[in-house]
């Protein structure tokens, strides 16, 4: 890569990083992922105290369901949304976008830089927060969890969930980028990104594979069964292997950004609009 | 006229009544709305299900159609009862959740964003009625989705199968008209403050798409986790539907709610729990609405 335009690259991501993280707008964002770290931490304090309660199983199959209920449907998808539809809406609202567009510097470098700063806040916020939920959630067995996360099945439960949070933020980054850079209001993709997302249990199978919790959940290391009465309209369809799964989901992310990337080229700015 | 004879001069219009003054930013808001062709076939579209509603109840008492679709066993098939007009109501008021967050995040935001507050609050007009005057917005929105076809539909039940079974069913009008009234209340508030907090319209709308849903989410999660059912007062679908349980069928209740609007498993709450939740949730509205709801701001 040409080394003037990595030092650009690097200076985009310096101020976005700093902007997002530090931004009085995200605060819910920080809400959505702590919440699970808190509540985790409180089951782990109280079954400390009262000597009992969930066996090792159950508090695994506790996690994978909040992991794909909560984490996967609903904290990554809202979190990503407000941080990278923000990325370009937020400069649009604050008349700041054209200043970035006077500058020698190529679209597609804006934008990759964006994406990449929007994803490392992302990445640290959700990763991070899915992995201390699963260590704090099984504290209270003691050594029990630690002899699980360490020779057991534990850790590469744990990896595996991070890597998944960590490609959810990925494909729902690259999409809601696009959405905030085209669309005035990105709640209209959002809302049908999220009807079709949550759609997908009941979807023939070959529409289920046109989504990115179908793949996310694929990887999932325990899977989690539709409860009755729903489960009868659930449509059977066999989980993609992770070697389709992981390579096709950062594919698609690629696509998306590069056509918002190209895209870019063209954006005009009119705050007055 | 020369420029030192320009003085002072009060209006000498007709005043609007001070009563109705709060009715004005109703009449300027329809007129934005009635712009968004987007808006006007939503809600086209939302009155598409109390239409399909009404033609059920329609076919049931008219045996010469039932004869015709070959349907004689279809009122055994959709009975007409507590939860047919509860899922009526629970259908509607998903869709008008839909509806408020595209029209709430408009409403007070761009006056705060722009800084035009104090040119309302300089006239004859308090707080309050400007508040009013926002709110009776979604109001009559909301309330032409949910409580007025419902009660229609009860109306044109009562109409075919007798002043009797009106009578015996009372609860139902009652259940949908205050039902509707709680959910519109809830969202009218929380759409009005969230637009009043977070200034970018499309933000506003997705939190309180997020209140709604990662609130029942993180709800289940807690109940899960903790093995409890307190995580429920979270989950506002949870304690609507307790409530309209309650309103709808008394204190013996044989469903667990409507469309969208469910009791779920392992949720189940004392219903003045749920109303004090509500309130609460309303208050807090409130006063986060005050707090914004200022003639002038300190920029610090």
């Amino acid at each position: 890569m040409n080394p003037a335009w990595m030092r650009q690259l690097t200076g985009v991501i310096a101020l976005e990083w700093k902007k997002t993280f530090l931004s009085r707008r995200g605060w819910w964002v920080y809400l959505l992922a702590l919440g699970p770290v808190v509540l985790t931490f409180l089951h782990s304090l109280i079954r400390a105290r009262n000597q009992g309660g969930h066996s090792l199983f159950q508090d695994t199959q506790i996690f994978a369901g909040m992991f794909e209920l909560y984490f996967l449907r609903l904290g990554i998808f809202f979190g990503c949304l407000g941080i990278f539809s923000n990325l370009f809406r937020g400069e649009m609202l604050e008349k700041t976008l054209h200043y970035y567009f006077l500058t020698p510097m190529r679209r597609e470098l804006l934008v990759v830089g964006k994406y990449l700063s929007g994803l490392i806040v992302a990445l640290v916020l959700f990763v991070a927060s899915t992995g201390l939920s699963f260590w704090l959630i099984g504290r209270h067995q003691g050594a029990a969890w630690s002899e699980f996360l360490q020779h057991g099945a534990g850790l590469s439960q744990m990896i595996w969930y991070m890597v998944v949070a960590a490609l959810a933020c990925v494909g729902y980054g690259a999409v809601f980028l696009v959405a905030g850079l085209f669309i005035r209001n990105p709640l209209i993709p959002a809302a049908v990104v999220m009807v079709w997302e949550n759609l997908n249990p009941f979807l023939p199978s070959l529409l289920k594979k046109f989504s990115v919790i179908f793949y996310l959940k694929s990887l999932c290391p325990v899977q989690i069964n539709v409860p009755p009465p729903l489960n009868v309209l659930v449509t059977d369809t066999d989980p993609a292997s992770a070697w389709i799964a992981v390579p096709g989901l950062l594919v698609v992310a690629m696509l998306v950004l590069a056509y918002a990337a190209i895209s870019a080229r063209r954006v005009e700015i009119s705050y007055g609009e | 006229m020369a420029v030192y004879k320009k003085t002072y001069r009060p209006y000498e219009g007709r005043l609007t009544a001070s009563w109705s003054r709060f009715l004005v930013i109703r009449r300027y808001a329809f007129e934005d709305l009635r712009r968004s062709r987007f808006l006007t076939v939503f809600y086209l579209a939302s009155f598409l299900y109390p239409l399909i509603a009404a033609l059920i109840i329609w076919v049931q008492h008219n045996a010469s159609a039932l004869q015709l679709l070959n349907l004689n066993g279809a009122s055994r098939l959709v009975p007409i009862n507590a939860g047919f007009f509860m899922t009526v109501l629970g259908w509607q008021s998903m869709l008008a959740l839909f509806l408020s967050a595209f029209v709430g995040p408009g409403q007070v935001s761009p006056d705060l964003t722009n800084n035009a507050l104090s040119l309302y609050l300089a006239r004859p007009f308090s707080r309050a009625e400007y508040v009013l005057g926002k709110l009776s917005v979604l109001l009559i929105l909301l309330s032409l989705m949910t409580w007025v076809p419902g009660l229609l539909l009860f109306g044109l039940q009562g109409y075919l199968e007798g002043w009797s079974w009106m009578t015996d069913h009372a609860r139902i009008a009652a259940g949908l008209f205050f039902g509707a009234w709680i959910w519109i209340l809830v969202l009218a508030l929380l759409a009005l403050s969230l637009s009043a907090w977070v200034k970018w319209r499309p933000a506003a709308g997705a939190l309180l798409f997020g209140v709604f849903f990662v609130g029942s989410g993180f709800g289940a999660a807690i109940n899960t986790v903790q093995e409890t059912q307190w995580g429920s007062l979270l989950n506002i679908s949870n304690l609507m539907g307790t409530v309209w349980v309650q309103l709808f069928e008394g204190n013996d209740p044989t469903s667990n709610g409507a469309l969208f609007f469910r009791v779920s498993a392992g949720g189940h709450l004392p219903v003045w729990c749920c109303w004090a939740a509500l309130l609460i949730l309303c208050g807090i509205c409130l006063s986060m609405l005050s707090r914004k709801i200022r003639g002038a701001e300190v920029v610090r």
